[in-house]
């Protein structure tokens, strides 16, 4: 009950950012009947996802400042549960993502358990290697699609069960209702003694342990969360494309999007991820567009990489950093 | 049996480039414990750089060995001043997103620049030839490549060891603060450890132009096989570097040839993983 009711209180952040997050969901509501352009709608929708998977890696990365470079594999192990659960067996959407979501969880933890012996610079190369391993693994690996990917078969009616609809409205009001659910989730996790103690491990990992926490455990958990987060993106992303393959959810690019994103818009903070999403995903979709049909490929990345050369020199914690040292000048 | 002897002998000339490669991730994270993300795009900058000088200037491939060190060695000073130094004052999720930054950054500047295409060099002293002996068929390319880099593997060896410029390096490597009492500059120190990493990954990358192709994301794949060369050889340690280069090799060839082509690249990361678990600090770590 007291998990509930802070989660959805908002009331010890100062009223600009609730104002702006009101904004926010107005915004989201209403977006869909104020645009009739598909691009545009696509392109909301894909935020909406990167919301989804930058919230979840600011949990590890930003909070617990751990960097993990592979949530694209527990994206893409949710991601293809749901469609080959549905190309072989016909399973629902509504059956197959929990499934996918566990497996996710259960490689979280597992891969957790073995890796978060490891600190800093090793972890991070060490999960770089693991998400190769599985990268290599899905585009050899004949039986599930191999670098062909799976198509997930269309039902002939829209239909709810399996999550196929005609208007990419109701796929907006899904992702929508993930990244609110998300988002409260992440309101109750900064004030819950999980968030405090993984703050504690992320500013000094001798002291919190000289205070009793279980830095191991701790880290391991929120990790396991991260992998739910990536989990239910990636069953959403299956049903949403209808076609996965190896490069589009499992790639390390994947993986690195994702914490580039949380870095440029303040990892380590409430709104961090979804600013660093509503600057890269708008800018990388129609610069991308755009550039592609001039026939230049690879300036959005290069301008992103720049972007986060300059933000981990001069501020790391991000967009969100600048905003609030702006706010305490006056 | 022929097949394991090919496969040992071609892993152990690999895996004295591996070590080269390695070299320099090994100096920098020892002088400074900062891993340089970027490193495989220093190899693929030194690869087009050799690969650029011997087709326009219509050269033997060889000679481009100190264009590439010296444009690397600009770049490693350079990442150093105008980068690395501000990162180091970050935290730490800072300072690897940074170089990861820097890394994106080359690459793509390279994909705007060059074009995805695969490039490969046609002439040259060493291209497509090679010897027989008995059953084993060797390469002068990969021959060659084993020699150069065992020597500059050597001549960096020496230099660290014996030198007072590298005993001022490995003493800015062991405690910044008492290196810089002894008056030893540790700012340039640490600008110098980024040149020598930059400038032996540049060597290593002329090598490789003649038997590999060179294109804009061939870093990602050496630059992996360099992490996992130094975290076995332990991060920092010159000699272990070496070492693990040359079993490194060995891993490649022989498990190419004997688990499948496409898994090869899967079992260095394997092995990287197991010894992370089993062995963080690797095999001569500290």
């Amino acid at each position: 009950m007291k998990a509930l009711k802070d989660a959805l209180s908002f009331a010890d952040l100062p009223a600009s950012e609730r104002i702006g997050f009101a904004i926010f969901i107005i915004f989201c509501l209403i977006f869909p009947w104020a645009t009739k352009g598909s691009f545009a709608q696509a392109v909301m929708i894909q935020f909406l996802i990167f919301c989804l998977y930058g919230l979840g890696w600011n949990l590890i990365g930003g909070y617990g400042g751990q960097v993990a470079l592979g949530q694209a594999k527990n994206v893409g192990m949710s991601a293809y549960t749901v469609a080959l659960f549905m190309v072989w067996w016909d399973v629902p959407f509504w059956l197959s993502t929990p499934v996918g979501v566990i497996i996710a969880t259960v490689e979280s933890f597992i891969l957790g358990y073995f890796l978060f012996r490891l600190k800093g610079h090793y972890f991070a190369i060490a999960t770089i290697c693991v998400s190769l391993v599985w990268q290599q693994l899905f585009v050899n690996w004949e039986l599930i699609g191999g670098a062909r990917g799976v198509e997930l078969p269309l039902k002939e009616t829209p239909n709810f069960v399996y999550m196929q609809f005609t208007s990419p409205i109701y796929y907006h009001y899904f992702a929508f209702l993930l990244v609110m659910a998300a988002i409260l989730f992440m309101n109750w996790f900064r004030k819950s003694r999980l968030g405090y103690q993984l703050r504690a491990i992320s500013s000094s990992e001798a002291v919190a342990e000289s205070l009793g926490i279980n830095i191991h455990w701790v880290k391991v958990k929120a990790y396991c969360i991260t992998g739910v987060f990536a989990g239910m993106g990636g069953a959403f992303y299956a049903v949403y494309y209808n076609y996965i393959d190896p490069f589009s959810v499992m790639h390390l690019e994947l993986s690195i999007m994702i914490a580039l994103m949380t870095m440029i818009g303040g990892a380590g903070s409430m709104w961090g991820p979804i600013i660093g999403a509503m600057i890269l995903i708008p800018m990388d979709r129609y610069l991308g567009a755009w550039l592609g049909a001039i026939g230049i490929t690879g300036v959005d990345f290069m301008i992103y990489a720049f972007m986060v050369m300059i933000i981990a020199a001069y501020e790391p914690r991000g967009i969100w950093g600048i905003i609030e040292k702006a706010r305490r000048k006056p | 049996m022929e097949m394991l002897l090919s496969a040992t002998i071609s892993g152990l000339l690999m895996g004295m480039l591996f070590a080269l490669v390695a070299l320099g991730l090994a100096i920098i994270f020892g002088v400074m414990n900062i891993v340089n993300f970027a490193h495989g795009e220093f190899l693929m900058v030194g690869m087009y750089a050799a690969f650029l000088t011997a087709t326009g200037l219509s050269i033997e491939p060889l000679l481009t060995l100190p264009v590439s060190a010296i444009i690397c060695f600009i770049l490693g000073i350079g990442s150093y001043y105008l980068l690395v130094r501000y990162l180091l004052r970050g935290p730490m999720l800072a300072q690897l997103l940074g170089t990861f930054g820097l890394m994106i950054f080359i690459r793509y500047l390279a994909m705007a620049i060059f074009g995805p295409d695969y490039k490969t060099l046609e002439q040259g002293l060493l291209i497509g030839k090679s010897i027989k002996w008995g059953p084993v068929v060797l390469s002068y390319s990969k021959l060659g490549t084993a020699v150069i880099s065992v020597m500059a593997f050597g001549v960096i060896y020496w230099m660290i060891n014996r030198t007072r410029l590298g005993m001022a390096l490995k003493a800015t490597a062991l405690d910044v603060e008492a290196a810089g009492y002894m008056g030893i500059n540790t700012e340039k120190m640490r600008g110098l450890a980024w040149g020598l990493g930059g400038a032996t990954v540049g060597i290593a990358g002329a090598l490789l132009t003649n038997f590999y192709y060179v294109f804009p994301t061939v870093g990602m794949l050496f630059v992996m096989i360099a992490f996992a060369t130094v975290a076995l050889g332990g991060f920092g340690s010159i000699k272990g570097a070496f070492i693990a280069g040359l079993i490194m090799g060995l891993i490649i060839d022989i498990g190419g040839t004997y688990v499948g082509p496409q898994f090869k690249f899967a079992l260095i990361y394997l092995t990287f993983f197991l010894v992370i678990i089993f062995r963080p600090q690797g095999l001569f770590g500290w």
